[in-house]
């Protein structure tokens, strides 16, 4: 007799904290269900009622843990609306803090994938290394999160010679945490052992879903923005869009480990071929016109879209987040695995953190509740 | 180091999850939470205190309703971040029914957006009653840091930019004749520098003060008060003097043609907009110039 699990609302997560149903028979799931909204905000109405300049911060409170990306994806489609050439020197200093983003977030996202695999010890080691980065950021920019260093026409903060210095010491302790999370997903890897075999996307389902980021690469497709169609500085930059073709939780996991050694040969590119010149300009008036931008988020592609009437406020402002894109290959990946693995698949496409243990299962028949645990 | 075990549960709705990171970032070993006897657990039923973030919209309200009401006493509730506050830059949005404690009881607010890992920490300290040791590389921030607002009312004009371009709302004028007062609210404030950035006098700025754990929300602001002018004219206050003053001085410097005016010019300036608009021409205004200065009424009498 199938049973109706319930996961969530509240596993604090990328989005939204959101509810999962899923089907159950005999340890198997057979259907999803996703409900979202516990952390809507109404947003693109807000941003509506603020100046360009006011919405960097709004978009930058979409999501913390990307800050960075939102207003830098923002920024550059306020840019196309206003005309505006970003100095060179602001758009090597944008690929800087945009991809000591992403290497936050990938640590951070291993963090969590060892909280919920019960490796108290690793995601100690983990956590406690990317602080480095953290108090990097920090010291970059004013803030540890929601940092706010892009502005329409560059960048707020520059990045002098001792500074440089300072993430270059960083950067190589992180090579070192990086090495460390490849060893755990190498052949009897902690995180291997969990991960093989898990929620598999194959290729197709990945395509025809419209899954982006690590997700996507996971299942072997090679799409990145930053190469398909480069901002900022990344086309004068040399680095790989890391692909695996397994599609399970552990090929997920390779990618972003094997991208924060990416991220790191990146910055260190940039630091060594860093322009000189102005950080920013001052933006024109905006015209009247409609324009896309996008970006890669540390989760997959982002994309604002900005209708201007000519006024210092948009008409409407079209946020598209990779995570979006992204949950819904979870009924596809969930529908078929054993309620066991629930918890592993979820965490797979990086929702940001584990969900609370708390798992209602409810009789379908008789409508009565029992919870379990979660492993 | 205490008997007291505090078991912490996670409760986010309609923040950006910034807050909430900051939380688990507290669990690492450098921010001593464990050396508190703090845990984070993963159901409201294990916990005693409640870690809110967000600014609680409607589907998230009857949830937090929820877990409230299974917290094992003493039932403490922390605010955690300026969207637990005030709602901050969200606080427009359709669908937020918050601050929390418009929902359930909050004993603590910690402001910031979002607050350092020590914030929460020495928040959870403080609800515990326990003093933490002062270390320099624990507790310091970098320069350029962004935290609690600070005025130089030596500097400060009165002109309103930071309000203008505050991205929060976070910045209010308030007028009561002679007197305008320009107020911060730094739990309501997203920390964006703005502010700072815009002030045409630097007399704003963001310092590196984080810690700004308390009990009542009402008194989360930084205020700076400068006088108002009366009009030569009307005598209704308009503008405030220092104001005045910084304009004729940045004229004068931008267009030096203009210096050997000086003096009329601010006398005009001294002339509310409402009593401007009703001189119709040259003439007119030379005469009411001439007349100014024949009272020789200044603002100092
Ligand atoms: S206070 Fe700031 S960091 Fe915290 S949830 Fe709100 S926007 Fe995010
Ligand atoms: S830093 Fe200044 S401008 Fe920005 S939200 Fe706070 S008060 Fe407003």
């Amino acid at each position: 007799m199938p049973e109706i699990v319930q996961i969530g609302p509240y596993r604090p997560q990328l989005v939204e904290p959101e509810r999962f149903e899923l089907l159950v028979e005999n340890g198997k799931i057979i259907d999803v269900n996703i409900e979202l909204g516990y952390v809507h905000r109404g947003i693109e109405k807000l941003f509506t009622t603020k100046t360009y300049m006011q919405n960097l911060a709004l978009a930058e409170r979409i999501c913390g843990i990307c800050s960075g990306v939102h207003t830098l994806c923002y920024a550059q489609t306020a840019e196309s609306v206003m005309n505006v050439n970003v100095p060179e020197r602001a758009k090597y200093l944008r690929c800087i803090y945009m991809e000591l983003e992403r290497l936050h977030s990938h640590y951070l996202w291993f963090g969590v994938l060892a909280h919920s695999l019960h490796e108290h010890d690793v995601f100690l080691r983990i956590m406690g290394e990317r602080e480095q980065v953290q108090d990097l950021l920090e010291y970059l920019t004013g803030n540890r999160m929601n940092y706010l260093i892009n502005t329409i026409g560059g960048v707020r903060r520059d990045i002098t010679p001792q500074k440089a210095e300072k993430i270059r010491k960083v950067l190589k302790n992180m090579n070192e945490l990086s090495n460390y999370l490849l060893s755990l997903l190498g052949e009897n890897g902690t995180f291997t052992k969990k991960t093989r075999g898990v929620g598999i996307l194959p290729k197709e389902k990945a395509l025809n879903l419209g899954a982006v980021g690590p997700t996507l690469r996971g299942s072997g497709i090679k799409s990145d923005v930053r190469k398909d169609d480069p901002y900022a500085a990344y086309g004068e930059l040399d680095f790989e869009i890391v692909t695996e073709k397994d599609g399970d939780a552990w090929a997920k996991s390779l990618v972003r480990a094997r991208e924060t050694l990416e991220s790191i040969k990146i910055i260190e590119q940039a630091l060594d071929n860093l322009p000189d010149g102005e950080i920013a300009v001052k933006p024109g008036e905006p015209l009247e016109k409609e324009e896309v931008g996008r970006a890669e988020a540390p989760r997959g592609e982002l994309v604002y879209y900005i209708r201007s009437n000519g006024t210092n406020i948009p008409e409407r402002v079209k946020v598209r987040t990779p995570s979006f894109m992204n949950d819904f290959t979870l009924i596809e990946m969930l529908r078929g695995d054993t309620l066991q693995n629930a918890r592993t698949i979820i965490e797979s496409i990086d929702p940001c953190f584990a969900c609370t243990d708390r798992v209602t299962v409810v009789d379908a028949k008789t409508g009565k509740k029992r919870r379990v645990e979660l492993k | 180091m205490t008997e007291k075990k505090i078991s912490v549960y996670r409760f986010m709705s309609a923040g950006c999850n910034g807050c909430d990171v900051q939380i688990l970032e507290c669990l690492v070993p450098r921010y001593k939470l464990g050396e508190l006897g703090v845990e984070v657990v993963f159901t409201p039923e294990e916990a005693n205190v409640l870690a809110v973030t967000g600014g609680i919209n409607v589907k998230g309200k009857e949830e937090l309703k929820k877990a409230y009401e299974k917290l094992k006493p003493p039932k403490l509730v922390v605010a955690i971040g300026n969207c637990a506050i005030t709602k901050e830059i969200f606080d427009k949005g359709y669908p937020m029914v918050g601050p929390p404690d418009q929902i359930v009881p909050v004993n603590f607010y910690v402001p910031g957006c979002p607050p350092r890992p020590q914030a929460i920490v020495s928040a959870i300290a403080k609800a515990l009653g326990v003093t933490l040791e002062e270390k320099e590389d624990y507790w310091g921030t970098p320069e350029g840091f962004r935290g609690k607002h600070e005025f130089d009312s030596e500097k400060c004009i009165g002109c309103g930019a930071c309000a203008q371009v505050c991205s929060s709302d976070a910045i209010e004028i308030l007028e009561n004749g002679e007197k305008r007062i320009i107020k911060v609210d730094y739990g309501h404030c997203s920390f964006c520098g703005f502010c700072q950035d815009e002030c045409p006098t630097q007399a704003i700025k963001l310092t590196r003060e984080y810690h700004l754990l308390t009990d009542n929300r009402k008194i989360t602001h930084v205020t700076n008060e400068v006088e108002m002018f009366k009009c030569n004219v009307c005598g209704t206050y308009y503008a405030p003097s220092r104001q005045i003053d910084w304009a004729v001085e940045r004229i004068t410097e931008k267009v030096s043609i203009y210096r050997e005016y000086s003096v009329n010019l601010k006398k005009a300036m001294e002339i509310c907009p409402n009593c401007r608009r009703e001189i119709d021409n040259i003439r007119k205004a030379k005469k009411l110039l001439a007349q100014l200065s024949s009272k020789a009424q200044t603002r100092y009498n």
